[in-house]
């Protein structure tokens, strides 16, 4: 499955990266802010320049290998470099770029669907790019950490603990039933392949959910009440970084504000 | 149906999230309030969360920004009611966002308010008038997870039409989306209701009291076995 071999590596970066000793509290400041900064922003060139800055910090700073980061980016960026062709082609409105006229049906490109396109391109490359930093240089439980520090109610951060440890014990289970079926024979044809899937589908969630219960036996038996205890050791942010960042996202609106009017692809 | 991180444009991402606030924080009230009175239920709720990351993981991609997938919202709509379908959502898509860049987190009120607002309100609509008309339970479940996992691409659709505007207006933008998601969407909500079934009938056979006592069902005493 896709999600476990990339998962576990992004996982296994995001806590031996060269990121990973700084404070997650300003990793957290700068993803967040930069990625509402560019996705607001009304020209295309924001976050353009904000997806070289992340691919810099990410291959430079933090080191992840540039192997890994363009197999992560390669998938999503196909999928919306497709939409964004048929938003080009399909929508848009106003003045047109280009008749296509058939004795069937006349088709009509749109000078601002073409426009839409390329700038919705650019702005998902440059959110992508902004989540990709946060997920590479930050291990998920110190973003729990820092929730929980601000005061987010208490039975969120202890439903994301427990959503999060049973989706891969919910994958756990399924490859145990689907290696067990195989040492029965039970994918050998059609029929029995449907059958044994309607089987393990079944029983998979019974069988979570009471190992689920247990858990929560054992953990209530050993005073759980509602509130995991995960040690609060965070690095603290330093004043700099912090003060660097606030002065980027300013420039950032900055060059926003002046490249808004300005810009056209097709003039 | 998630929309890939900064796809939706300016005013309509910011105004989604808004729209997502209010119900979120009136599941955590519900969710607080059912894990109080019941804390037994904290194991079963983490588990349709983690089904709903599972099934909605499995996604076929769509040529829309988005894609195709189950929702699994529907059957934790019909068990835990649509406020707290809203909250495991919102949760189970930042999972997504942050561990498999699917999904995002600017357009995260847009796939809460699709997948875990219109989705498990319209599933739990259904399973409200079918209890009431005495259908068999089993085709009530079907009818309102297929339901809800249509609706919430429905909402979708509705969303980025709104964002990519035609020539010929609105309702153009709706039909081209729509027509897109409706190719893999009718036989996937068609897959995911009849899994909800089995896995609901499961619920009911082993986990009966529990479910009693949530209010999801209403069996009588004798039906409802072991824990």
């Amino acid at each position: 499955m896709q999600f476990g071999q990339i998962g576990a590596r992004v996982d296994r970066y995001a806590y031996t990266n060269n990121l990973a000793k700084t404070s997650p509290a300003t990793k957290l400041l700068f993803a967040l802010s930069v990625l509402v900064i560019s996705v607001a922003s009304p020209s295309p060139i924001i976050p353009f320049f904000v997806f070289f800055i992340n691919l810099a910090l990410l291959l430079l700073y933090a080191k992840i290998p540039a192997h890994f980061y363009w197999k992560m980016l390669l998938y999503p960026l196909a999928t919306a470099l497709l939409s964004c062709v048929l938003i080009a082609l399909f929508f848009g409105y106003g003045e047109s770029l280009m008749e296509i006229a058939t004795p069937w049906f006349s088709w009509t490109i749109f000078k601002s669907g073409v426009t839409m396109a390329v700038a919705t391109f650019l702005r998902v490359a440059g959110g992508i790019s902004c989540l990709y930093f946060l997920v590479l240089t930050t291990p998920i439980t110190d973003i729990l950490i820092l929730l929980r520090r601000i005061h987010v109610p208490q039975i969120l951060i202890e439903m994301s603990l427990l959503i999060y440890r049973y989706i891969f014990l919910l994958l756990e289970i399924a490859s145990q039933m689907n290696t067990a079926q195989e040492m029965r024979l039970g994918n050998t044809n059609w029929i029995s392949k449907i059958k044994s899937t309607a089987l393990l589908a079944g029983n998979l969630f019974i069988r979570t959910l009471e190992q689920g219960e247990r858990t929560f036996t054992a953990m209530s038996a050993r005073g759980y009440d509602g509130e995991i205890q995960i040690l609060d050791d965070l690095p603290n942010p330093r004043l700099w970084l912090v003060i660097g960042i606030l002065f980027f996202d300013v420039f950032l609106i900055l060059a926003s504000v002046l490249t808004a009017s300005g810009w056209s692809l097709i003039t | 149906m998630h929309i890939m991180e900064g796809f939706l444009p300016s005013p309509w991402w910011e105004l989604w999230t808004i729209v997502m606030i209010p119900v979120v924080i009136y599941g955590i009230y519900r969710i607080s309030l059912v894990t109080k009175n019941n804390p037994k239920t904290k194991p079963l709720l983490a588990l349709v969360g983690a089904f709903i990351f599972v099934l909605s993981a499995l996604k076929l991609p769509s040529v829309t920004g988005s894609c195709s997938h189950p929702t699994g919202s529907g059957l934790a709509a019909v068990i835990f009611g649509p406020a707290i379908a809203a909250v495991l959502s919102m949760l189970v898509l930042v999972f997504q966002a942050l561990l498999l860049a699917h999904g995002g987190l600017t357009t995260l009120g847009a796939n809460v308010v699709s997948m875990g607002i219109v989705g498990p309100v319209v599933a739990y609509g259904t399973w409200v008038i079918c209890k009431k008309a005495k259908v068999p339970s089993s085709f009530g479940v079907f009818l309102a997870v297929a339901l809800g996992n249509l609706l919430t691409y429905v909402a979708t659709s509705v969303q980025l039409a709104l964002a990519f505007p035609t020539a010929a207006g609105f309702l153009d933008a709706f039909a081209k989306f729509g027509t897109v998601f409706a190719v893999t969407q009718i036989p996937l909500a068609i897959a995911e209701g009849i899994l909800a079934v089995f896995l609901f009938d499961f619920l009911v056979k082993y986990k009966g009291k529990l479910l009693n006592t949530i209010g999801a069902v209403n069996l009588p005493s004798a039906l409802t076995r072991g824990n």
